[in-house]
């Protein structure tokens, strides 16, 4: 059982750690809340990097990058809180159509070089991602919802069915997809919505659970990062913080706390590292690969939350002031802890899966 | 399957009784089964995988033995009647055993035909178990033991205990203690069983030492150097123990599953979200335990393997409490099942209770300042 890191890849992410230390602190994140352009230096600096490249399949040989790889990057990014499209367009979007035919490779060249994509997979009024269009006569017509990454975007991936089974579709956002911005709890990370009845540029057959299960795990990725951030976050201050004489982490009330959020950091870093290996071996089935990530998606997500909900009670009335930087771990958390499924949504399907009924 | 855990499967299917799993309800409690299967797991070396021939190994890996320990929980292999043995004394005999210490006392333990208890708690020392208070006086060739053990499992069946006692009332509290190896059948040590609260089989005794004799040469490990040995032995037991509850919640959640079969309004689906959750928290154990060997194995260290107590405990009661909820109402004439929801409310005490364990995260790992 692969489930670690090996040493590439702690080297990896130091390099991405250190990387995003300089180029993206806090700061960037909190200026792009209000500046839709901010994103786009980090951005070119990514783009320039090569980190984009995860998005396309390696060359077979055994040094190719892999999931776990991608995972990493994505971790990282999650813990800085990156104000970049790197998860909306390699992780979801790209990672959506790694599953599907060779129809799409250009596609993914193009997300692979820079070009940014976003995932359109969850259908009105529903808690778990499905299949938003349909495919007729050669167009691609329908609605999503919370679309990450949409205003950023110049492509669409969605999911269509069709009278040959399901496809992925991707769209050019131009005449024929109307994208609606909304509000939304991470302004750093902008969604829409988006309304679709367009030609597309490529299309293949597609199975459905492996077009969910990298983008779940890439989702998990990044939700890590953000649960490992908050948590530093909140040890840091309760180190220095002192309250009745003595540091408040000293109190078992903090440190308890504290200690939970770690169980859960980790229980759900065992569980994407998991998934994520299991969806670089060729030798799993659909079903596994889908079970694995949607599970490690849903631990990822209780972490985030907790960790960032914890982290605002640690601090006290600083975490509820714009200058204070939890509130922005807060808003990521919560925002991708409702992308792709909510983790009890996830659980439900997983439990449900497990006793034999249909998921 | 690796051929290794294909002979082991092979190996087991052999011994077992071919009723075995129509009937474990039973066979769960059979001593003599277990002890039968304790003394041939030993010969065919796969008791301690790692160890040698002589001592019921076959000089394995680390991951390779855990492989055959997750392959002997999910095959729901006989569990072994003294755990205490071959789980924590061995492990520290093995450590800080003197040539003729192991000559004696391994074989007989790893074979199970001699039992052993841990002599930790006392009544006045729980959590705090450096504050134990059970003296042990050097007097030439021998200690002279005076006190009072309490929650000792299986004492009233064992041969010997690897006692705690302070050798040195003046040093401070880690550095006064001593492990003794304590021949149950001296002169001066009374045993009184405690009843139970559940069925459980591992009876928790009162051992109680009035100018007990134990020769000097019975120390295990250095004279003072017994928080150590301690520290060691309760290590090796916590890497057992995650494995241990992984096996339980295995069990939890298939009875859950065939709880479906016989109550359909639990396909109302309530129960389905707390079971993924529940799915999620075991195959994290196991692969947090994977993941802290593979560091360990390169040398890494493996902070995450503190996180296995208590995941483990907490899992194990929670997947017990859902299967009586998705068992309805039938839940309460199932004593197999009132004897699960008792037993994993003891995961999170034994070996280090939950709280412990937060503060050792806490501040081992994190660098929270003590309280």
């Amino acid at each position: 059982m692969d489930v670690g890191l090996n040493s590439g890849q702690l080297a990896l992410r130091d390099s991405v750690r250190d990387v995003l230390r300089t180029e993206c602190p806090a700061a960037i994140t909190r200026q792009s809340m209000t500046d839709p352009e901010r994103w786009r230096t980090v951005w070119k600096t990514v783009v320039d990097l090569g980190w984009t490249e995860l998005a396309v399949p390696g060359a077979g040989d055994d040094d190719a990058f892999g999931l776990l790889d991608l995972t990493v990057v994505l971790e990282e990014c999650g813990a800085a809180i990156a104000p970049i499209p790197l998860l909306s367009s390699v992780g979801l979007a790209a990672g959506a159509l790694r599953a599907a035919g060779p129809a799409v490779a250009d596609v993914l060249n193009d997300i692979g070089s820079g070009m940014v994509a976003a995932l359109a997979v969850h259908p009105p009024g529903h808690r778990l991602p499905g299949v938003p269009t349909t495919l007729q006569q050669g167009r691609v017509q329908g609605n999503a919802v919370a679309v990450p990454g949409l205003p950023r975007a110049e492509l669409v991936v969605t999911l269509a069915s069709s009278p040959d089974g399901p496809v992925a579709a991707v769209v050019r956002v131009s005449d024929g997809v109307t994208v609606h911005e909304t509000e939304c709890t991470d302004p750093a990370q902008p969604v829409a919505d988006v309304e679709i009845d367009a030609e597309p540029v490529a299309i293949a057959p597609v199975d459905l659970e492996s077009a969910f299960a990298r983008p779940l795990v890439a989702a998990a990725a990044d939700l890590l990062g953000v649960a490992a951030a908050a948590l530093d976050r909140s040890v840091a201050h309760a180190k220095t913080r002192h309250q009745f004489g003595k540091p408040i982490g000293a109190f078992q009330g903090i440190k308890h706390a504290l200690a939970d959020n770690y169980v859960a950091l980790e229980r759900a870093r065992g569980l994407t590292y998991v998934a994520a290996a299991r969806l670089d071996d060729p030798s799993t089935s659909p079903a596994a690969g889908w079970t694995a990530a949607a599970l490690a998606k849903a631990a990822a997500a209780e972490a985030a939350v907790g960790c960032a909900r914890t982290a605002v009670q640690v601090h006290g009335a600083l975490a509820q002031t714009w200058e204070h930087d939890i509130h922005l771990y807060l808003r990521h958390a919560w925002q991708g802890a409702s992308t792709l499924g909510d983790s009890r949504a996830l659980y439900h399907a997983v439990g449900r899966r497990f006793t034999g009924g249909a998921a | 399957m690796t051929p290794l855990t294909a002979e082991y499967s092979a190996w087991l299917a052999d011994f077992l009784p071919s009723d075995y799993y129509q009937r474990y309800r039973e066979y769960r409690w059979d001593i003599d089964l277990r002890r039968a299967h304790q003394r041939a797991a030993f010969d065919a070396g796969w008791l301690q995988p790692t160890w040698s021939r002589e001592h019921g190994g076959r000089e394995l890996g680390l991951a390779e033995a855990m492989a055959i320990r997750l392959e002997a929980a999910t095959r729901s292999a006989p569990k072994l009647p003294n755990i205490a043995g071959p789980g924590v004394a061995a492990p520290g005999i093995r450590q800080f055993g003197t040539a003729e210490q192991i000559d004696r006392l391994l074989v007989p333990l790893l074979r199970g035909d001699e039992w052993w208890a841990l002599g930790m708690s006392e009544p006045e020392a729980g959590s705090d178990f450096a504050g134990l208070r059970t003296r042990a006086v050097r007097d030439g060739d021998i200690f002279r033991v005076k006190g009072r053990k309490i929650w000792t499992t299986q004492a009233h069946l064992s041969r010997w205990c690897t006692l705690y006692a302070r050798t040195d009332p003046d040093a401070p509290k880690h550095r006064g203690i001593s492990c003794l190896i304590l021949d149950l059948e001296s002169p001066g040590v009374t045993i009184e069983p405690i009843r139970m609260a559940s069925i459980s089989d591992e009876t928790f005794c009162e051992v109680i030492l009035d100018d007990v004799e134990i020769p000097v040469d019975n120390l295990l490990g250095p004279c003072n150097g017994g928080w150590q040995v301690a520290m060691s032995s309760l290590n090796h037991e916590r890497q057992m123990i995650w494995i241990m509850n992984w096996v339980e919640i295995q069990r939890g959640l298939t009875s859950v599953r065939e709880s479906r079969t016989t109550h359909d309004d639990y396909a109302a689906g309530e129960v389905f979200t707390e079971l993924g959750s529940l799915l999620a928290d075991a195959e994290a154990l196991r692969a947090t335990g994977y993941r802290a060997l593979h560091n360990e194995l390169d040398g890494r260290p493996s902070p995450e393997a503190d996180i296995l107590k208590l995941l483990g405990s907490q899992t194990l009661q929670r997947v017990w409490e859902l299967a009586a909820a998705a068992a309805g109402p039938r839940c309460i004439d199932d004593t197999d099942l009132l004897f699960e929801r008792q037993d994993a409310l003891a995961a999170s005490i034994y070996g280090g209770t939950s709280e412990i364990q937060r503060n050792i995260i806490a501040e081992r790992l994190l660098g929270l300042p003590k309280g």
